[in-house]
């Protein structure tokens, strides 16, 4: 550890927001320590360590935010990517990421040979590769005019889809249901909003399904028999996508109202 | 015929190409319109062949008036035929989009009475695409051999990418298979293109609006297996089109005999997929490593290793060049390290500006060390010391000896040699050996061969 900070085994808790995050990061320099732990509600209840809890101050978040963007971009970037990982560790990770940026500034970035860079580095990785996944497998499905999707992701990643769709499709109102965690992006004429949402009806329509049966038709025509290598498929697209990808289910499913699925 | 059933004919004649990559520009959405390119290329899907679907890949007829013998869709071939029509080509497209199934249209063509009239319909489709539904997303298109250039002009205005396919990589192939076509009249718009596109880059640069001409540049593609050509000839061929023409991409495609024809290799010939594969990795060490084709293969060795990649080949014959200290040594030296590649080597020239690097260091960056670590120093000290045959077994390419379960059927279980294994391991896997066994054998020889030679 190249700086000042006693590695302590005190875990904190904390209401599990961005700005919470930050108010920890400031209770850490505060304190001059390092915590064992840092848990957000929905995590472990039983610790083995003892436990601070860290209310969310905004002042002090605000603070912390303009440090960080003093560190500039990369910095940031990975911060905030990082945290939409759904890796229980992923708090601390960022915190002592965090902390040895602010010593060694924004340089400490790029030291991948250092364990909590490197660690953070993944986490930013590994959310970042996801949501690249579901830029690319997302399928629109068209009712009343608009335009929905339900993914099944392992971290947060609507932010992350915001941008590309939302220049992608400028003209268009379309949702993104995260039916793993219950959240929607949704996108109208009026702006950008996120709601917490229980669940998704699958269209109807009959057009609708056409263009499925359609687009089904010609990537089945697609294949390559004598070259079929489905180890090969599934690297690059694995399983856990296929339940929302209307082109991989079997037989078209019969509407009906099945919680976190839809028809396409 | 409905919709589909066309889609289905133009989407099956049109698989065979195999370039379907939607990348080499960059361009953000505009209120107004529809769709944004990202240059890095975008794929939507992976059909059960492993390949990825970026773009509706049809072509806009396959009544085909030539006769090339390769050719599904040849004139003397019985086929169901059909052409779409300019709107419904769009609406498709347009369709598709919308729901995120494609990057955008790959748009290719028999050649339906000439080629000046079939290009004239493709341009349609495409006008429609771009000016009726303001089309923003990537547009990839075929030129016919043989169009007036006026007409290549007018597609090289909507479409972002052009190709000229190559066909076959020799001129005698090419009037043996190909009677309708011939080198030049292939090679002429390739040089069109090349000087369009570079005007246009210099005019965008001057007008800010300036239409851009196939602003991601064109490609090729050839088919291998097919005629006798090395790959040695293969990649000085195209080695030569880069340089010559400023492609972007050249692809291979290995023969698949879909026709019995004394011209061509017999219909029980497997596609040559590990030739293929290894075309592949040195057009990218041509294209980011800094490796010449005169580097990877000579008249004397003119076809690759199936059991190495040739990265692998050429530190094997040049010994000398290692070990590399990658403390110290430059990018294309790093680059040339069996196991490191362009995006390993960035992180190690960024992270060795803040810290020297170790083992440890190396593997938490994320270099992969399984190769490297015979081929490199850290400070100076060797990180690995293998006997020789710990190093061949480390550099031969467990591809080459692929095996599982392919399950074509319902309850087909036994294990088979993957697609891309070595020819010798479905040689002896079809002569009934169980396929694990034939895969150990082959890999046995060549690691006993492979650890005389070093
Ligand atoms: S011109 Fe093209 S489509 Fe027609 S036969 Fe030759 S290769 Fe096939």
């Amino acid at each position: 550890m190249p700086y000042q900070a006693d590695v302590t085994d005190l875990a904190y808790r904390y209401d599990g927001s961005f700005p919470g995050f930050l108010c920890c990061l400031f209770e850490s320099f505060a304190a001059r320590e390092l915590p064992a732990a840092v848990l957000a509600p929905d995590q472990g209840q039983l610790s083995l360590f003892g436990s601070r809890n860290i209310p969310t101050d905004p002042a002090k978040a605000a603070r912390v935010a303009r440090g960080l963007e003093r560190l500039g971009g990369t910095v940031q970037d990975r911060i905030a990517t990082g945290f939409l990982s759904d890796d229980p560790d992923k708090d601390l990770i960022l915190l002592r990421f965090a902390r040895l940026c602010f010593e060694r500034g924004p340089g400490a970035a790029r030291m991948l040979g250092d364990p909590d860079v490197a660690a953070a580095f993944a986490l930013a990785r590994a959310v970042g590769n996801e949501a690249h996944l579901f830029i690319e497998f997302i399928r629109f499905e068209e009712r009343d005019g608009m335009l929905g999707a339900v993914i099944h992701p392992k971290n947060r990643v609507l932010p992350l889809l915001v941008r590309h769709f939302c220049s992608r499709l400028p003209d268009e109102s379309f949702l993104i249901f995260d039916a793993t965690h219950g959240m929607a992006l949704v996108r109208r004429p009026s702006g950008v909003a996120y709601l917490r949402m229980e669940r998704y009806l699958p269209g109807t329509d009959e057009a609708e399904q056409d263009w499925q049966r359609l687009w089904k038709r010609f990537y089945d025509a697609l294949t390559i028999q004598e070259r079929r290598n489905p180890v090969c498929q599934r690297t690059h697209q694995p399983k856990r996508f296929w339940q929302d990808m209307c082109e991989m289910r079997p037989v078209p499913v019969p509407a009906e109202e099945t919680p976190g699925k839809m028809g396409c | 015929m409905d919709l589909a059933e066309k889609l289905e004919i133009l989407a099956d004649s049109a698989k065979y190409d195999v370039a379907c990559t939607s990348s080499g520009v960059d361009r953000a959405g505009r209120r107004g319109s529809l769709g944004s390119c990202s240059a890095a290329g975008i794929c939507h899907a992976f059909t059960p062949d492993g390949r990825c679907v970026s773009l509706l890949k049809v072509l806009y007829s396959n009544a085909c008036c030539y006769d090339c013998s390769y050719c599904v869709n040849r004139r003397s071939n019985e086929v169901r035929r059909a052409t779409f029509t300019p709107r419904e080509l769009a609406e498709l497209t347009i369709g598709f989009y919308r729901r995120n199934y494609i990057e955008g249209l790959f748009l290719s063509s028999a050649v339906l009475g000439s080629p000046d009239n079939t290009t004239e319909r493709m341009i349609e489709a495409l006008r429609i695409l771009r000016q009726e539904y303001r089309f923003n997303g990537y547009i990839h298109a075929k030129t016919i051999p043989g169009t007036d250039p006026r007409l290549v002009e007018q597609l090289g205005l909507l479409a972002d990418r052009l190709s000229v396919n190559i066909e076959l990589p020799s001129e005698a192939s090419l009037q043996l298979l190909a009677p309708d076509k011939e080198k030049a009249a292939i090679l002429r718009p390739m040089g069109q293109i090349a000087a369009q596109s570079a005007q246009s880059r210099r005019e965008l640069s001057v007008y800010r609006h300036a239409p851009a001409f196939a602003p991601a540049g064109q490609s090729t593609q050839m088919i291998i297996g097919a005629t006798p050509e090395t790959d040695f000839h293969i990649m000085r061929l195209t080695e030569g089109l880069y340089q010559k023409y400023s492609l972007k991409r050249v692809f291979y495609s290995a023969y698949l005999p879909i026709v019995q024809d004394r011209r061509l290799p017999a219909l029980t010939t497997r596609p040559p997929l590990l030739r293929e594969h290894r075309l592949y990795q040195a057009d990218w060490l041509l294209r980011f490593y800094h490796f010449s084709a005169g580097e990877l293969l000579s008249e004397a060795e003119p076809n690759f290793d199936p059991y190495l990649d040739p990265k692998c080949s050429w530190a094997l014959r040049n010994p000398a060049f290692f070990p590399v200290e990658v403390n110290t040594a430059p990018r294309v030296a790093l680059l040339r390290v069996p196991g490191i590649g362009p995006k390993s080597a960035g992180r190690i020239l960024s992270a060795r500006r803040q810290q020297h690097l170790g083992m440890a260091e190396l593997k938490r960056i994320g270099v992969v060390l399984k190769r490297a670590q015979y081929f490199i120093t850290c400070n100076g000290a060797a990180p690995a010391h293998g006997t020789r045959r710990e190093i061949a077994g480390a550099l031969l390419d467990p591809k080459a000896f692929g095996v599982g379960v392919q399950q074509l059927s319902l309850d087909d279980f036994a294990a088979k040699p993957l697609p891309e294994a070595a020819p010798l391991v479905h040689e002896l896997a079809g002569q009934g050996m169980e396929a694990r066994q034939a895969a150990e054998l082959v890999r046995q020889e060549a690691l006993s061969c492979l650890t005389k030679q070093m």
